[in-house]
């Protein structure tokens, strides 16, 4: 009986497996392999067993640049989201009011929409001839006042995409927060602050943790905004990735850079979850 | 204490109190502008009359809306992105639902380890993922000489892999909230394993199923980094011909393309909503 039973959940989830193992776990490992061969200019690649695609990017400035502001970006954007985020999920999770499953649903809509459109809004605003350009030209003619292609309207394109998953992700950490614990420490004469800091913060500690993890994934890894907002100067991971791949042909590269990319964000990621974990539990 | 230092005392935690409270609604009022403001100028644009986008423009129509048919590469695109989107959906139900099944129902050897390997992609980049399909499936095409890049298959076959983990994750999350009792008294009433799995359990996973159903569809219409690297000349979805247009040009065409994407991604959520709550899918 129970064999039969363990043929019948190996049925179930064999497919799934197969999928998993023959489209994530072996091309992985032969991107592995790859990273270790050789680049050559007419040939393109040249079986080898070679650490030198790794040393020439954690050797040359350029390349540690590029994922030194691809860190910087997504940890900013991930700070920027819990200070922008928190104050809504808080309004949206004690809010009484009939509103508020149409203020849900207004938060939720955009996780769906792709972030091409996001960046074209912002193209349209912060581009030379933009909005924002054409309404410093019209106060002072002959000024102009281009942001796009600089970091900032990079980290502004991305907090634009990952703000919606925070205020999800904390909404619902902090509906789960008992209201009684707040108004107990509201009548035991705490003041709004040090109820915040003391109450409610310590209390949505994992939420903010489970949404910081997620909100810098999605920065390590952006492509398109960086790509249509930072211009041609400005690098970040996954565009470079991409160039090395299409435009330089060069895959053993493009396979070391995609394990760096993965082994950091996968390290700090995991990293920031264990530390949460032991304060969590000293707490 | 006289009375007056107590009430001035009162008086300036007061205005602190307002002050913070301030902060914290400039705090939401610049997180709503920054998730708005981008797909507000996106509408906006899109109603321009001219093929510029300059401000203030010289006028607005909707007529780009009617045009958009007549640029095939956006029209060619939009098929390939529901053909691929609509047979990932239908394969990763098929996967993933026995996947989730097995997962809550049966307890077998690595159980612990299976669940990790399934919902991983979810961890790892999407250029990764997308650049290490592309090197299996071009050795792949060397050893067999069979055709595959920028083919239906290959492109099926890798957003199955990115759709079928939420399908399992949106599934077992729905099967561990419903009571296990029903099924056991259909069981104890004489329905056979088969009859209780297509009369009692996939009804009641009836929510779980829209909403997998859904993100299945969106995630793989929406992908942009994995489907990048698979893509051949004529086959391109349409996030990615939107993104090669961006790259080149902003103008009320593009805009109108993803306005109407994003009405109709909006009115399904929107219809969905009735049925299910999103936020509870969401969070």
């Amino acid at each position: 009986m129970s064999q039969a039973r363990g043929l019948t959940a190996g049925l179930l989830i064999g497919p799934a497996t197969m999928i998993v193992l023959g489209a994530l776990v072996a091309p992985l490992a032969l991107l592995a392999r790859y990273s270790l061969n050789r680049y050559d200019r007419t040939n393109f690649m040249i079986e080898a067993f070679t650490p030198e695609n790794y040393l020439r990017f954690l050797y040359d400035p350029f390349y540690t640049g590029v994922l030194w502001t691809t860190l910087w970006i997504a940890l900013l954007t991930t700070a920027l989201c819990l200070l922008l985020g928190f104050p809504i999920a808080y309004r949206l999770a004690r809010s009484q009011s009939r509103w508020k499953s149409a203020g849900v649903l207004l938060v939720i809509l955009p996780l769906f929409i792709g972030s091409t459109v996001r960046a074209l809004g912002w193209m349209g605003m912060l581009g030379r001839g933009g909005l924002v350009d054409s309404a410093v030209a019209a106060a002072s003619p002959g000024s102009s006042f281009p942001l796009l292609y600089t970091p900032f309207a990079v980290v502004l394109g991305i907090l634009s995409i990952n703000l919606p998953y925070m205020v999800l992700t904390l909404q619902s950490v902090i509906e789960g927060i008992d209201a009684r614990v707040e108004e107990a420490a509201d009548s035991l004469g705490a003041d709004p602050s040090r109820r915040f800091l003391h109450v409610v913060l310590p209390l949505a500690l994992p939420g903010l943790a489970t949404g910081s993890v997620l909100v810098f994934i999605l920065a390590m890894n952006a492509y398109a905004t960086p790509l249509l907002l930072g211009g041609a100067r400005f690098q970040m991971m996954a565009p470079m990735l991409f160039r090395e791949y299409a435009v330089n042909n060069n895959w053993p590269f493009a396979a070391a850079i995609a394990f760096i990319l993965m082994v950091t964000t996968l390290t700090l990621t995991a990293a920031s979850s264990a530390f949460v974990q032991r304060r969590y539990k000293a707490a | 204490m006289t009375g007056a230092a107590r009430s001035s005392e009162r008086g300036a935690a007061h205005a602190r109190v307002s002050l913070a409270g301030m902060l914290v609604w400039g705090l939401i009022a610049l997180g709503v502008l920054v998730m708005a403001v981008p797909l507000a100028m996106t509408a906006y644009i899109s109603l321009f009359r001219d093929a510029v986008v300059i401000f203030p423009p010289s006028g607005y129509a909707t007529s780009w809306y009617a045009r958009i048919l007549e640029f095939p590469r956006f029209g060619e695109a939009l098929g390939t992105s529901l053909r691929i989107s609509a047979l990932a959906t239908l394969g990763s139900l098929a996967v993933g639902i026995p996947a989730s099944l097995a997962l809550v129902r049966y307890n077998f050897v690595g159980r612990g380890v299976l669940n990790v390997l399934l919902l991983s992609p979810l961890t790892v980049p999407g250029v990764v993922i997308g650049l290490s399909i592309y090197v299996l499936v071009v050795e792949t095409e060397i050893a067999t000489e069979v055709p595959l890049i920028g083919s239906d298959l290959v492109l099926v076959v890798a957003h199955l892999l990115i759709t079928v983990p939420w399908v399992i994750r949106l599934c077992v999350a729905n099967l561990v909230g419903l009571d296990r009792s029903v099924e056991e008294a259909a069981a104890n009433l004489g329905a056979r394993p088969l009859t209780v799995l297509w009369r009692v359990t996939l009804p009641m996973m009836r929510q779980g199923i829209v909403a997998a159903t859904l993100f299945a569809f969106i995630v793989s219409f929406e992908n942009i980094e994995m489907t990048l690297f698979l893509i051949a000349p004529g086959q391109t979805t349409l996030p990615i011909s939107v993104l090669q247009y961006l790259e080149y040009r902003v103008d009320p065409l593009v805009a109108a393309v993803v306005m109407t994407q994003t009405l109709v991604i909006a009115g399904l959520l929107l219809l969905l909503d009735r049925y299910v709550k999103l936020s509870r899918i969401v969070s």
